[in-house]
């Protein structure tokens, strides 16, 4: 059985505008935007999938 | 790039950041200020409307290089589109300007690098430096190039999407119910009427409002905000814009130039804002009005008693906690009752069906109020519709 873990997030670039929303929210604080690029750390995320809820534009998928 | 060492260290070049950087050089502290963003204020993540009582207060002076449109009033429309209208007389001020902000958080950091602060742009802070349970500093990149940065007192005023807090060891975790998911477009030929900002209430827009900020020329900032805890699927923010946009005609026919988002908290304030040599100000101690949203007015005042406090600890070389609890104080003092206030004001409102907002808004639509506030306006809805106003009887 794969686990939680073993899902992919990833956000596309052709998606995210870069507002920083999913940042503010996610609770384990492992969502990283340099000034342009969005990018998860992919050890603490535990895919709870609230960033995707928050985010405006639905850039953020879970899979 | 070398390590380097202030006397205050602020992280983040908004509204907050450059107040607390201003008023900390003024009073003589050695600053240094970081923008992970190569032009301040730019994009912007905001709808661009301010009211005028507060800038005399933190040492603003309106300038024509900032302001957009002076709007005369708001108005604010129910589910059925019966329409309240303030206007600015009987707003006490609470509306004023529409504002270029990247040109306002560019004048802010002016003011700052004139008070001597310096600037580094491109410059990301990465985690924080903690020595004996003291904030002494931050990890940071500058260009990419990792660097630490030591200061007697550090700011966090890293906006809604701060980590600094949380690097630091304060609780500024959001739930769902906690914050509105933002999304604006800036369009040109539209129908909007620039004497006002007007705002949307209902179901177009759950647990927040659609708002059009005049910007001249008809062109306007359209936007939504919606209540994390009420979105269903990914994307649906969006959704409820554009579908607002389709249904008003004067807007469908309009061409979006600029698009952003972001982030607002509708939530009370951080518990704690202050650890051994560290501040938290603005959006990042989540000091935007749960209400309204707007959180540039907020962000600047408590920024001028960051700044003020933070250059006294300096001064008499004291930045423990109990020195710098000063700043918690007069900031509270300053903004809690009111935060307080339009919190729980919200807390009811997130959840009122769209026939509760007719009634309110058809009962204020004929009523001069002397002064826009949350218990005036509930006063006036009760002389109308005493059973809407049943639930708020603790503030009457
Ligand atoms: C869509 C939208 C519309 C809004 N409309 C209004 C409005 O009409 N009126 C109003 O009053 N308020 C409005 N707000 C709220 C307002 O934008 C904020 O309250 C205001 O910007 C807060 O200022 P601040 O200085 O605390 O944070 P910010 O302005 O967010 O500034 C924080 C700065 O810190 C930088 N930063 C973040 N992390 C780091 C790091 N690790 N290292 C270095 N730098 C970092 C960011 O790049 C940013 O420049 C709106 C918000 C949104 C999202
Ligand atoms: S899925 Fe949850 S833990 Fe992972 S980045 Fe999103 S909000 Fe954070
Ligand atoms: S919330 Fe969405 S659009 Fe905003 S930064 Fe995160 S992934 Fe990008």
């Amino acid at each position: 059985m794969p686990g939680k873990r073993d899902r992919h997030i990833d956000s596309f670039g052709e998606t995210c505008i870069s507002c920083g929303a999913c940042v503010g929210i996610c609770p384990l604080n492992c969502i990283y935007l340099d000034e342009w690029r969005i990018g998860f750390d992919e050890d603490v995320c535990t895919r709870c999938g609230i960033c995707v809820r928050a985010c405006p534009v639905g850039a953020i998928t879970i899979a | 790039m070398e390590d380097i060492s202030c006397d205050v260290l602020v992280v983040g070049a908004g509204p907050a950041g450059s107040m607390t950087a201003k008023w900390a050089a003024r009073h003589g502290a050695q600053v240094v200020m970081l923008e992970k963003r190569q032009e301040i204020g730019s994009p912007v993540r905001c709808g661009e409307g301010i009211s005028k009582s507060w800038l005399p207060e933190v040492g603003i002076t309106p300038s024509p290089r900032w302001i957009n449109v002076e709007v005369e009033g708001a108005r604010i429309f129910s589910p059925s589109e019966k329409v309240m209208e303030i206007n600015e007389k009987h707003a006490g001020n609470e509306v004023g300007y529409v504002v270029e902000r990247d040109a306002f958080d560019k004048a802010l950091a002016i003011d700052a690098a004139n008070a001597g602060t310096t600037i580094l742009l491109k410059t990301h802070a990465t985690g924080v430096l903690k020595e004996d349970g003291k904030v002494r500093g931050v990890r940071a990149k500058h260009f990419g190039e990792p660097f630490t940065i030591r200061a007697k007192v550090t700011v966090g005023a890293d906006g809604f999407e701060s980590q600094m807090g949380r690097w630091a060891g304060l609780p500024t975790n959001l739930q769902l119910r906690d914050m509105d998911s933002c999304l604006q477009y800036r369009m040109t030929n539209v129908d909007c009427d620039a004497r006002y900002c007007d705002f949307y209430l209902g179901k177009v827009a759950p647990g927040g409002y659609v708002w059009i900020f005049p910007k001249g020329e008809g062109i306007a900032n359209v936007g939504i905000g919606v209540q994390v805890s009420q979105v269903k699927s990914a994307a649906e923010v969006k959704s409820y814009l554009d579908r607002w946009i389709q249904k008003h005609p004067g807007y469908a026919k309009g061409k979006t130039i600029d698009m952003v988002g972001g982030g607002v908290s509708i939530s009370q304030p951080v518990k704690q804002s202050v650890l051994p040599g560290f501040l938290l100000v603005g959006d990042a101690a989540r000091m935007i009005d749960p209400l309204t949203g707007g959180g540039i007015a907020n962000g600047c005042i408590a920024g001028k008693i960051a700044g003020e406090v933070a250059a006294r600890a300096v001064q008499s070389g004291d930045a423990s906690l109990e020195a710098l609890l000063e700043y918690d104080r007069r900031w509270r003092q300053a903004l809690e009752e009111k935060l307080l206030r339009n919190w729980i004001a919200k807390e009811k409102l997130v959840s009122l069906p769209d026939a509760t907002f007719d009634k309110i808004i058809d009962a204020l639509s004929g009523v001069k109020l002397e002064k826009l506030s949350v218990l005036n306006i509930l006063k006036a809805v009760r002389d109308k519709y005493p059973e809407v106003t049943q639930e708020f009887e603790a503030f009457l």
